[in-house]
Order: structure tokens, then sequence, then C-alpha cells
């Protein structure tokens, strides 16, 4: 089966079983988080993912990474993931969800990355702004990424609208390299 | 006189004891010795032209054709020989030609190849030194532009860590606000 059929087969399955539970805006928005986090951390996406691991020991990490801080039904989905030896999928899967989920709803996922959490007062403001910056009803899902420095990257589907103190140093760097 | 001896002894056969002769007689001689001597000058006159004439013409004719051979065949030696010289000088007039047309090319060939070889050195000399300035040049741009990378590099490391270091909550939430003004002059 084509990595896409099967990222899509993984991601509808998580959708219809959070939806079940009607927990899907809460599922979709804790795995797009846990995705981030899988792809943040390096040692945390080489011990879900080395093989000579029993998928015993991946789903205890699990549980002692998110047992208390995200809902049972998450967590039991991610450990559906890692134990069909999918894991380094999680973030393809997450983001599917979460773009379906916001469909569903008549909505588009904005990444919004951040090096600090955002109070909801300033995610509101930002969610308005988007939908006028794009033209579309979006869903704000924020990551905090220190290595943006300050400021913000949004990133709806294929646009990316980047106002981060590493990209304006990265464009010094391009500017400083061309001269 | 001793052609005309026997006509003198027939005359004095024949003559008659005279008088001494005088005047013109001693000048003239005796009808006897005249005749004598007619007849016997017309002996000779007949031998010499019946048989001596003719041996001389031969003689003197075929003279006058070996003479005339000789001379045509000098002739035609001589016009041989002036031949022969003259070909022997344009043969020679040729060859000093070719000598000298020779010597003239390979003179100009030496000139050539001389000129050809100042050139080409010239143009190989001009072309290294245009080959070590660009080299040069190009070195010192890349001395130049690696460190200017590397102050670049340096200085975006201090001002990422001093960043880092030095955005607060206020300075993020300044961030914050500044890009959502920012959204706000974008267009869909």
């Amino acid at each position: 089966m084509p990595a896409d059929d099967r990222i899509d087969g993984y991601a509808a399955a998580i959708l219809e079983v959070a939806r079940a539970e009607e927990q899907l805006e809460r599922v979709g928005d804790e795995l797009f988080r846990i995705a981030r986090a899988f792809e943040a951390s390096n040692p945390l996406r080489e011990a879900l993912t080395d093989p000579r691991i029993p998928v015993e020991r991946k789903m205890g990490v699990i549980d002692d990474l998110l047992g208390t801080k995200t809902s049972p039904l998450t967590v039991n989905l991610v450990g559906f993931v890692v134990s069909a030896g999918r894991v380094s999928d999680l973030p393809a899967i997450a983001d599917r969800v979460a773009e379906r989920a916001a469909n569903a709803r008549d909505k588009a996922v904005a990444e919004v990355r951040t090096a600090v959490e955002l109070d909801e007062a300033t995610i509101a403001r930002l969610t308005t702004a988007l939908n006028k910056a794009t033209g579309k009803d979006v869903e704000v899902k924020v990551v905090v990424d220190p290595t943006v420095i300050g400021g913000v990257v949004a990133r709806v589907g294929d646009l990316v609208i980047d106002g981060t103190v590493s990209h304006r140093l990265e464009q010094l760097r391009e500017t400083l390299n061309q001269r | 006189m001793h052609l005309l001896a026997p006509i003198r002894l027939l005359a004095q056969v024949t003559e008659e004891p005279t008088t001494e002769p005088s005047g013109i007689d001693l000048l003239l001689p005796a009808s006897s010795e005249l005749i004598a001597g007619l007849i016997a000058f017309a002996i000779i006159f007949v031998f010499v032209w019946k048989w001596v004439l003719p041996v001389v013409d031969k003689r003197l004719a075929a003279r006058q054709e070996a003479i005339t051979s000789q001379l045509t065949a000098a002739e035609a030696t001589k016009l041989e020989a002036e031949s022969l010289l003259a070909d022997y000088k344009q043969q020679v007039a040729r060859a000093r030609d070719d000598a000298n047309r020779i010597v003239d090319e390979a003179r100009q060939a030496a000139d050539a190849l001389r000129t050809d070889s100042v050139s080409k050195a010239d143009a190989e000399a001009v072309e290294i030194v245009r080959k070590a300035r660009e080299e040069a040049a190009g070195e010192r741009q890349r001395a130049a532009g690696a460190i200017r990378d590397e102050v670049a590099a340096l200085s975006l490391a201090v001002a990422e860590k001093a960043m880092a270091g030095a955005v607060d909550a206020k300075a993020h939430q300044k961030l914050v606000e500044q890009y959502i003004a920012e959204l706000g002059a974008l267009r869909p």
C-alpha cells in the first residue's frame, strides 16, 4: 500500500474513534502537539523508532510522557500507532487528522510556531488576522518552538508567513553572503 | 736568264755575223732571238695552260673547298660553342637565381620563425601574467569572501545568542503584536 494511502487510513480510523468518543477536537489537538514533540526531540524519536526496543517498552515511554497530560484516548491512539510499527508516520498521521477534523468543521489548519506559549486572547486575535490574510476560516494550532527565538511563523497548507527572529536572522545571513 | 738560254743559242745559230749594234738596237733583241723567245714562250704557255694550270686550279679548288668546309665546320662549332656557352650562362644564371631564391626563402623562413617564436613567447608571457593576476584576484576574492562569511556567521551567532537572551516575555508579546499587525496588511 502506498505510504499516503496508509497515512490516510490511520488518520481516518483515529478520526472515527475520536468522533465516536466525542473528543475529536481534543484528540486532534493533542495528537498534533505530540507529533511536533516527536519531530523536535531526537531522543524520543530514536526511542520510539528503534526496532531493537520492544513495543511494551515503547508503550511505557508513551505512558510516562503523556499519561497525566493528555486524555487516555489520545494515549491509546498513539499506542495503537506505535504497536503497529508506524510511529515514524505519526507526524503525518497527526497532521492528516488535524486537517480532516478542521475540514469537517469547514476550517483550515494553521500551524503557528512561537518561542513561548500564547494566551487565549492573542490566539484569538492571531486567528482573526490569519482569517483575513488567507481568506480562509483557520483553526490555529500553536507549537512552542524555542528555535524561532521570537515572533511567529504560521503555515496554512502550502502558505508560510514567517515573522520570526530566526527567519530575519537567516535573511540577514543571506544578504551578508551575497555581498 | 737561264730560261732564255736555248732561245739565245738558237738565235746565235741562225744569225749572221753583223756589225756591232748601237743605239736602240742595244735594247731590242734580234728578230731571231725574238721569234725563238716567242716560240719558247708559247710552248711554255701551252704547257702551263694545258697541264699545270688545271692541276693548280684543281688543287686550289680542293684547298678552297677544304678551307670552306673547315670554315663551315668551324662556324658550326663556334655556333655550337656559343649556344653551349649561352646555355651554360643561362644555367649558371638560373642556378644563381635559384641559390639566391633559396637563400632568401631560408632567410625569410628564419625571420618568420624568429618573429613567430618571439610573438608566441610574448603571448605566453602575457597569458601567464594574466592567469597569475586572475588567480591572485580570485584568491583575494575567495579569501575576502571566506572572511566575510566567517564574520557574518560569527556576527549572526552572536546576534542569535544575544537575541535568545534578550527576548523576554514583553519582547515576545511585542513581536507577536507586530506579526498580527503585519498580517492585517496582507490580502488573500
